[in-house]
Order: C-alpha cells, then structure tokens, then sequence
C-alpha cells in the first residue's frame, strides 16, 4: 500500500486553474474531499488485485448496493446472487483474465499508452509519488506505479491529506494539493481511464467488473468536469465516435469558401448539440 | 559596408550551390549519440545513459551487447565494440530484446489453471501458494521414483542450473530439444575429432565451401561469422561456393549457387573427394600423421563414389563436381562449412561426415584461413553438487538410438504414449514443442492435453507460447535481460568468457530460473534435513555467479565478476578500429588468431607420470592427454585417442559404417513426378518460435509464402499469390505460393517463425480474425496499428517424424509432399496434422534405428556385423 511521509510546504497563494472547492467553508470541502476520497479507494480497491473477503462483503451489504444502484449501477446475478466463496473465486479468476494474463488488458497507463510495459509513465508517476512522500509497497501481488489501482489511490491519499489539512485550517496546504490532483489528472488519470474503462465495460465477462468499469469511466468524467480540466483522453480503447455526434465548433464536412453548407449540414445534424451550433452558425451567417 | 541581403530565398539557393563546400567544413561539435559504441546519450537531455554490458540472448549466437539504460529501463540495445566475436555489431533480434521485458502479453506472475488444459483460463496465485503446490506434487512423484519427473528445456544457458536441479531430485529424465536443431552435424563430428562444431577461419579463406547454410542470415554464429566471411570476400577476394536447394541470401552473396537435390550433399561431398584422391590432391603427410586412416586406405574406400554417381544422385553436373573439388583441394588456405542442411535427414551424421572429410583430406585443419577447432572456456560450478542419478532415464538415453549422445527428443511423445516411461511430473523451460517439433500440435498438443500420460505439466516461461497455454501451473521466468547466466560460445577463434546481468529490476513477480529453482528446493526441503538444500545455498543470482568466475586464473586477476559487469566479456584482446571494424593491438595491427591448437606441445610437467601406448597415445591418470608424433608429444585432438577418427569404429558397433558413406533416403528414391521435398528455412529477422511477438521484428516480416520453383508452379497452374494445398503424409496446409527461380525444381520450402496460434496478440493477430473474444487481447485497439493482417501459416503440424539412426536428429528435410492449387474448401491458414498418421511416421523410422528391420538392408556393406544381439551396453557419446 501507499505509505505516505507526506510534509507540506508553507505559503503559497492561489493561483489559476484552482477549483471551485475551495470558495466553499473549509469544514464542507473537507467533507467532500473525504467522499471523492472514499470513492477512489473503492475504484483503486476494485482494480489493484483480485478483491478480497471483506471488500465484496462490504459491497454487497444491502445498503452500498442500493447507493451503487442510485449511481445507475445494474450488477446481475453473477454477483448478488452468488455466494461468497464462489464468487470471490470468480472474480480472482475473471481478474486475471481481464487484468493479469496474457491477452488480457493490464489496468497500467505505460501499457495503455505507449503499449508496454514500464514506460515513461511509470517513472514519472513514481517521481511524482517520491516528491510527495510517498512510496510504493507490494500488497498481496506487486503492481506497477502507474497501474490504475496505484494511480486511484494515490488520489484518495492526496484527498486525505487534503481534509486534513483543511481541518487543521491550513488552506494554503490543501490548495496545494488541490493543484497537485489536477496535476496528476491531466498528466496521468485524465489521459486514459475514460477510454480503458469503456474498454473493460466492453471485454468484462463479469457483471461486476463491467459495472465497476462503468463507474470509474462515470466518475472520471464527473471528476475531470468538476476540476475543471480539459483533458485528451489518449487511451488506446477510447471509443471512435461516430461521426454524425461528434460536437464540433465547425463543420469538417464545409468546404473552405463556405458556399455550400447546406449540404454538408444533413450529415451533421443528428445530434441535439451540433443542431444548436449550427442554428448559430446559421445565424452568424445572417447577419454577414 | 553593404551587408549582404539574405533572404530565405536566397540562403536556400546558396546552400544549394556550396553544399559540397559545407560538408567539407569543420565540425568541431559532434552529438556524441553518434559516437561508435560504447555510449550513449539522451537525445533531449544530453545526458549520458547507464551502460550496462552483457551477452545478448534473443537467439544463440551469444553476441556481445550494451543494454542503455534510463530511469531502470532500456531504451536502446546496441553491440559491445570489447566482444571480440562480434566487435560491437548486434543484429536486428538483438536490437529489439527490449520487447522481451516489456511485452504487454507477458506473464509477471504465478498461474493457476482453473479450466480444462488449453482453455485459456487462469487465476493468479501467490509464489508460495505455486511453490506449496508444485512441492508436493514433486515429493509426491520423488517417492514413487524420481525419474518420474522429467524437465525439457529449449533454449537454457542456465550454465550447470538445470542439471543440478534434476540431480537434487534425483531424476535423469532431463531431455533437451537438439534432436530437432543439430544433433547429427554433433554427431557427424565428435567421434571424428572431438568438439560438436567447427570455426570457419572465413576472413583469412581464399576459398569456402558452403554445404547448406545460411550464413547471412541464420546459421549458428551468423552474426560473428557473417562479418568474417564478409571481410573474406571484400578483403581477401575468396571465392564462395554454396550448395542449397534454395536462393538464400548467402547463395545469392557466393560466386555460385549450386541447387542441389535435396539430402544428397554428402553424395557430392563424397564425390569431390573421390576426385581429390584420385587426381592426388590430398595432403597426405596430414592424413597420415593426424587421422586413424592411410592415404591408401582412403584412396581405395573413396574410389566408389565417383562424380558419376553422384551427379545422378544429386543433380550436381560431374563437370561441376570435379572442377570444385580441384579448386578446393589446390586454393589454399581453403574452408568449409555446413549447418543445417546435410545434418537434418534421416543419415545426416553420414553427411555431415562425408563433408568434414575434404578439410581433413586436404589438410585445412587448423590452419590460418582454414577449418579450424572451436575456442571455448569453461567456469567452475559451486560446491557442493549434487551425484549423478543412479537410475538411467529411458527418455533420456533411448536405448534404440546409443549413438545419439544429444538425444532424441522428438520421439519423446511416441515413448510416453507406448508407456516406455511414466511422468508425473513435466517440467518445461524456455521450450515450446507444441510449435517447434515435427507433429507439432497434432503430436505435442495431443500429449501436452492428456492428463493420464501427463498428469501435472509445469510451464517456467515469461510467455503464453503454445505449450505453455497447455500447462497446469506457470512460474513468471524472467527474459534475457533480467537474469545472471554464464556465457562462452565459440563463435570466433578467440575465447572467452562473459555474462549476462540483469539490467533492471525484474517486472512484476516473475523469477530468473536459478532462484526458481532454489525456491523449488527449499519449499522441499525447508530444513535441510532432506540434504537437496546444502546445493543451493546462494543469496541471489549474483551470488551464484561468484562461485564461477571469481577464481578463474587470469580472470581473478583482473577482477572476476566484478571485471565480468564492467565489462560483459574477458579477455578484452584489442580496441575495435571504428574504421576497419577489428579488434586491433597497442600498434592498431589486427589482433591475430592462434592457430594450430592440435600442435601443441606438452610440456615437460605435463609429460610427468605419463605413459604412451604403441600407438603414440600419451595418457596420464588413465586419461589421453596427448599423442606422439615424428618424435614429438603434441596435445593432438581431443578425441580418445587424440588424433582424427575417419574411420569411427564404435559405429561399426552397431552395424553403421564407420568410414565416410552416403544412404539415399529411400522414400525419395521411389517418389513420384508429382511429389515434392519440403525444406524450412528461418530468416534474418526471427528465429523459431520466440519472436513473432516482438513488433519491430514482426512488421519487417510476417508471413511465410511457400516458395515454388517457376517451372513446377506452372505444371500446376500456380502463380506468386495464389493459394496452394501442400499435403504430407501426416497432414495438410493451405498457404499462399510464391514463384521463383530461387529454388530447386523437386523442392519446396516454408520458413518458420509463423503462424502462431498462441504467444499473444501480435503472434496471433486473433484481432483480425475474430472480433469479440476477449482472450489474445482481440480487443486491444492498438492492434489496429498493426498493418499486417497475415500472421503466416506453421508448417510444423504436417511434417512427420524422422530420425536419424546415428545423431538422433529430427529429418527436417526429408518430407515428401504434393503441391495443388487450393480447393473451394481449402481456406488460408488451415494446417491439420494427424497423431495416428505421425505415429505410423515414428513407427517407420524406428525400423532404421540399429535394432529395426531395415537397419541391414540399409547397410549391406556391414554384411558381417553379427547383429543388435552383439552389441556391448555403451553409453552414448556427446553432452
């Protein structure tokens, strides 16, 4: 696990790009850094080795099912109706297919990237864990620094301190790391677990991982909205976007002297967004 | 003053004109990332990078190698300009071993099986919980009979860990994989003078005879030898003479090209010296004091192969037969080589024999430029080592095959199916018959997938190759670049000694061998009360290497293993000149190379206490160690009695010629207008079965058409593209036919390398086929980066068992087949072998293995050898 030697610099002012979250009272950013936090430890608890007893126990308890079905969350049978010893079996085999063995899809960004192993990405996320106090320690397996449940939880731990650092009244601190989680997002997070997790949500055989991959794509675009980021995911499995819904600030089918929009228009106009950019690029038309 | 006006234009006219001008300027500032060898730099940061050396092991050749290394990871692989063999030149494998390290298909941790063998479902275990499991299976199997574990390894330089490992438990069933490399050229060689391979002094020939070997491309020692023969021909003028049955690039780098009929070189060996002995070409004083034979002996036994009677064997114009041999017999220094080509038929020691003979007859051996002795060094093995096992394996020395000193693994399936010895445990490393072997899935799957005649197959490898796909338990090894392993290969005539040295932190949980194996044992024997544990007690691999090279003379001195990781190799004889390429002295003269090893003198501390028999053999302690010759004591060759063996009586043991012969393979004999030969080949690029997944390898070659000679394709109607059914007598495959002049009429050849089934998602490219399935990474959008979408087509499944009755070795080019254009339900791809038909294959050519029926009719010469009943027990010769 993460172990963290973490010490905070002193002093530094805010600066642009800092979120939203810190104009609310410290107490109530506190709180909801606790929750995000909470919620990465789950995604880093589902993705960084086959679950253990107590995890799927906790899971399954009848009220954090219906907190992940209020999520949009919808697990079969394969997973409620399953009993434990089974299940827990299951899931180590069906993570080792998806996550852990040859022909699977490894959950670590060098590999998403630049397809192998211990890249770049690797040594930056540990540079990045060393400068903030942080080291890496086997749990029941050895992982990658930029295996997705290391990278999660690596979060989760920034948030902690965050809180705490909120609680002790020092702004300055958690805005700091506030910056540092932005940071990580669009170097390392941001950049490839929307398109993984659509890809597991693809390959699962398992209700649980599918559900869970649907999650992590879900909670990263919440997380990636709410800080504000803009952020190219790069992943190798993003999702080709059909043409006809990708929102565009001009319409790639429009020749150059745009003089003839009108038929390029019938092959944009499907999705409700580009209706309305173009009924404004109709209107900006108007007025020349 | 007026300044010049320069505009973008005018400056891109300028440097138009006065280019010549630039170039010839000074350049004071170099970006050091050009440098010859030795260094490199970031190309951002300017920064020099870690160098760490060692002996690169993506094939054999063992080429000396500089891994560059950034934040624990290689980012470059370069050649070791201190390896004298390959003087700082690494061929297109080694540049891309990084692959190995960092595939995404790699295995990084124990594997259960958890659904039947081969369905591809695994669940990830701890090392203890794999090391708990495995240990019992194994004292399990220990208690019934120690034998009944058996380990074959592929491609091992473990250097003494796998041995001491099976002694520990007890087993003699350890089985390698040289009957389908070159267990008859060995074969062929040692009993006649000693060692199993011979050193071409290429650079210094001025003529070279080339029987069956790729040495551009493929042959053992390509890289070291491919320079050599280089320098040879650009330096030297020799001339090059190639015998194949195939175009290949070495062929087509000779002064000729001579297609021979396949499996018939020896014939034209045998031939040429025919017409060396005949026209007194030969160097007799050679023969006379250096071989077990007279001139006359060998005038009068070679008198019936005349280039009549091997022209109609081989194809081979009797013109041609006696105007090379002449040009080699009086172009001095002269050199030969072979590799594959004359060893891999049913009789291949007969012809890797009958092509030794000319550099003896002609009296090349060991001369500058001639055909030279291997150079290796030895290390010592940590004490103490486990006693050999008492009990012999079947598998291990098949009694039907005596001569066979490198075994007989590809008859390995057929012995365990005829239960003529029961396994409990099969351990496999670094080997993949299920792809490699003849039968190939039809055999070794057929096996591997049976759990009666298998009852626990164990799988130490870093890849899902197809035979570890079918394994119970997988144990992560580690690649090349993450182990300690000693080296020495004499792929030069200079020796040395080298390592390889992990250069970096092994990924995930996977384990180099030695550790592997240290953890087998103490899991069995925690306490040492079972005496296994005392043989492996080591801290690291590091450790390990300590016991071997630290008190080596010479080497201690100069610092042992420590000398070892500086460096990668000692002794370090020269400096690379950037601009010849060759290692030179302290006066920038090329170093040179000893020659003349058997002439050795012994000196007089070796001479004390010693006894010479009538024949001059100089022995000490029961021990040949040198032969008496015109007065003096020589070291000779080490062979038991210390000179050439031409004639090598203990074949005639077991009713095989003992003198230079040729046996036609009989089914080729009676084959039919419409059949054909089918040969493999391997290419620059990849070697068996290891390299298909390695991307920059697989873009530059992917799939492996199946070369047809232009007038054979148009009896059947083919042409460069079109499908073909290409059918043996144990199976069919359906594969694209490339046309070309490049090949013999009667042959057909397919490399290898292709055609993976398993080994992850680029070997297979299953993404191209069927979408969906989420196994092989089908998914894995950046397989769509992959351009290709032909992965090849395995030739392995369809070609049947032979083996040869001497060496043991695999009959790759022995297989009759008939070629037509593909049917309507023939699809690409397809290649369906048959057990029972593979079977009656092993059934048949154990019918020419000393105890079978057809071993006499073969050998009507060997009229006189009293029969099987005669022969004394006699252990196996070789390794």
């Amino acid at each position: 696990m993460l172990k963290t030697e973490l010490t905070l610099d002193e002093g530094e002012e805010v600066g642009a790009g800092e979120t939203a979250a810190v104009l609310a009272s410290p107490g109530e950013t506190a709180t909801e850094w606790r929750a995000r936090a909470e919620v990465y430890h789950l995604l880093s608890g589902v993705f960084v080795e086959e679950p253990g007893r107590e995890f799927i126990e906790a899971l399954r308890a009848p009220a954090a099912l219906a907190d992940l079905a209020a999520t949009g969350l919808r697990f079969d049978e394969d997973f409620l109706a399953t009993p434990l010893d089974v299940l827990l079996e299951n899931l180590a085999i069906e993570y080792t297919t998806q996550f852990a063995c040859t022909g699977g899809f490894p959950p670590v960004e060098s590999v998403r990237l630049t397809g192998r192993y211990k890249q770049q990405p690797n040594f930056d996320v540990m540079q990045t864990y060393q400068r903030l106090g942080f080291a890496l320690h086997p749990g029941r397996f050895e992982v990658f620094a930029d295996q997705l449940g290391v990278e999660l939880m690596f979060v989760a731990k920034l948030l902690e301190r965050g809180a705490a650092a909120l609680d002790q009244g020092d702004v300055a601190a958690q805005r700091r790391l506030d910056k540092e989680i932005k940071r990580f997002w669009s170097q390392h997070l941001g950049r490839w677990v929307r398109g993984y997790s659509q890809l597991i949500e693809r390959t699962a055989q398992h209700s649980f991982y599918r559900e869970m991959a649907r999650f992590l794509g879900g909670f990263a675009g919440e997380e990636i909205e709410a800080m504000g980021l803009r952020i190219e995911d790069a992943d190798q499995a993003r999702l080709e976007v059909p043409k006809t819904e990708v929102r565009v600030e001009f319409n790639p089918n429009e020749p150059v002297c745009n003089g003839c929009m009108t038929d390029a228009l019938s092959t944009t106009l499907a999705a409700p967004d580009n209706l309305r950019r173009f009924e404004e690029l109709r209107d900006l038309g108007g007025l020349r | 003053m007026e300044m010049p006006k320069v505009t973008r234009r005018t400056f891109l006219k300028v440097s138009a004109t006065t280019g010549a001008a630039a170039a010839a300027a000074p350049r004071l500032l170099n970006a050091m990332e050009t440098q010859l060898g030795g260094k490199d730099f970031g190309p951002v940061t300017g920064a020099e990078r870690k160098a760490i050396p060692i002996n690169c092991h993506v094939c054999n050749i063992q080429d000396g190698a500089i891994a560059y290394v950034e934040n624990d990871r290689v980012v470059k692989l370069e050649g070791n300009p201190e390896h004298v063999s390959t003087r700082g030149r690494l061929c297109a494998k080694g540049n891309s071993g990084m692959w190995y390290s960092y595939d995404p298909d790699r295995i990084l941790y124990p594997l259960k099986r958890v659904g039947a063998r081969g369905e591809g479902k695994w669940k990830r275990i701890s090392w203890d919980e794999a090391l708990t499991e495995l240990a019992a299976k194994l004292d399990a199997a220990i208690k019934e009979d120690p034998n009944t574990i058996m380990l074959k390894f592929g491609r091992q330089r473990t250097g003494g860990v796998i041995d001491r490992f099976m002694h520990t438990l007890g087993s003699a069933t350890i089985v390698n994989h040289t009957s389908v490399c070159e267990s008859s050229k060995k074969i062929g060689m040692e009993p006649t003078w000693g060692p199993d391979i011979e050193t071409p002094d290429f650079a210094n020939a001025k003529y070279v005879l080339n029987f069956g070997s790729n040495i551009l491309e493929a042959a053992y020692f390509h890289n070291p030898l491919s320079q050599r023969i280089t320098e040879g021909r650009v330096d030297n003028h020799m001339k090059i003479v190639t015998f194949d049955v195939r175009l290949s690039n070495t062929a087509g780098f000779s002064d000729e090209w001579i297609p021979v009929h396949p499996a018939t070189d020896g014939a034209v060996a045998l031939a040429m010296g025919h017409v060396i002995l005949r026209e007194n070409l030969q160097d007799s004083d050679f023969i006379n004091t250096w071989t077990n034979v007279s001139v006359d002996e060998l005038k009068k036994h070679y008198q019936q192969y005349t280039p009549e009677w091997a022209a109609k064997i081989s194809g081979v114009p009797v013109e041609t037969i006696e105007r090379i041999a002449r040009e080699f017999a009086t172009t001095k220094p002269a050199t030969l080589f072979t590799y594959r080509g004359p060893a891999k038929h049913l009789y291949g020691s007969y012809n890797e024999k009958a092509c030794m003979m000319l550099p003896i007859m002609t009296g090349n051996i060991e001369t500058q430029g001639g055909y030279c002795l291997p150079r290796g060094m030895g290390w010592p093995q940590p004490s103490p080592q486990p006693g050999k096992p008492k009990k012999a394996s079947y598998l291990s020395h098949p009694p039907d095959y005596p001569l066979a000193g490198h075994k007989v693994s590809h008859l390995v399936p057929f012995w365990i199916a005829d239960g003529k010895q029961k396994i409990n445990v099969y351990i496999t490393y670094q080997d993949n018959p299920v792809y490699t072997n003849p039968g190939a899935m039809a055999v070794w799957g057929k096996l591997f997938k049976d759990e009666k005649l298998l009852p626990y197959l164990v799988s130490m490898s870093p890849f899902m190759g197809e035979e570890t796909a079918l394994a119970d338990l997988i144990l992560p090894d580690c690649p090349y670049l993450e182990r300690w392993e000693p080296e020495s290969m004499p792929n030069s005539l200079w020796p040395w000694l080298g390592i390889r040295q992990p250069v970096h932190k092994s990924l995930g949980e996977s384990r180099e061998n030695r550790i592997m194996m240290r953890d087998i044992i103490w899991k069995l024997d925690p306490d040492g009360k079972r005496g296994m544990k005392q043989f492996w007690d080591f801290k690291d691999g590091e450790a390990y290497m300590r016991h071997h090279f630290d008190n080596i003379p010479g080497l201690k001195e100069a610092g042992g293993l420590d000398f070892l990781k500086k460096h990668g190799v000692w002794p370090i004889y020269g400096k690379l000149d950037p601009k010849s390429g060759k290692v030179t002295d302290k006066t920038g003269r090329e170093i040179k190379a000893e020659y003349g090893l058997f002439k050795k003198e012994l000196s007089a501390a070796d001479m004390a206490g010693t006894a010479t028999d009538k024949n001059g053999v100089i022995s000490k302690n029961g021990k040949a160690i040198g032969v008496k010759r015109n007065g003096k004591n020589y070291v000779g060759f080490p062979t038991g009695n210390r000179i050439i063996n031409v004639r090598v009586d203990q074949w005639a043991e077991y009713g095989f010629n003992p003198m230079p012969t040729f046996k036609r393979i009989p089914w080729h004999e009676t084959m039919k207008e419409d059949e054909l030969i089918l040969t493999t080949f391997k290419l620059n690029v990849h070697k068996q079965s290891r390299t298909a997944a390695v991307k920059w390898l697989a873009e530059i070659a992917h799939s492996n058409p199946l070369w047809i000679n232009q007038a054979t394709a148009n009896k059947i109607g083919v042409k460069t593209g079109d499908l073909v059914r290409v059918e043996s007598r144990a199976g069919h495959l359906v594969t694209k036919a490339y046309v070309t002049e490049g090949i013999h009429p009667k042959t057909v050849a397919i490399p290898t390398g292709f055609g993976h089934w398993e080994y992850g998602r680029l070997a297979t490219l299953k993404l191209k086929e069927k979408k969906g399935d989420a196994s092989h990474g089908q998914e894995d959008p950046d397989l769509n980066n992959v351009w290709w979408d032909d992965k090849g087509v395995h030739p392995n499944n369809i070609i049947p068992v032979v083996a040869d009755p001497i060496g043991g070795s695999q009959g790759w080019y022995d297989t009759v087949v008939k070629v037509s254009k593909a049917g309507p339900n023939d699809k690409y791809g397809d290649s369906q072998g048959d057990w029972q038909k593979h079977y009656d294959a092993y059934k048949e050519t154990m019918r020419y293995a000393y105890t079978g029926d057809l071993h006499r009719k073969m050998h009507p010469e060997m009229a006189s050898w009293a029969g099987p009943a005669s022969v004394k027990a006699h252990e196996g010769g070789g390794h």
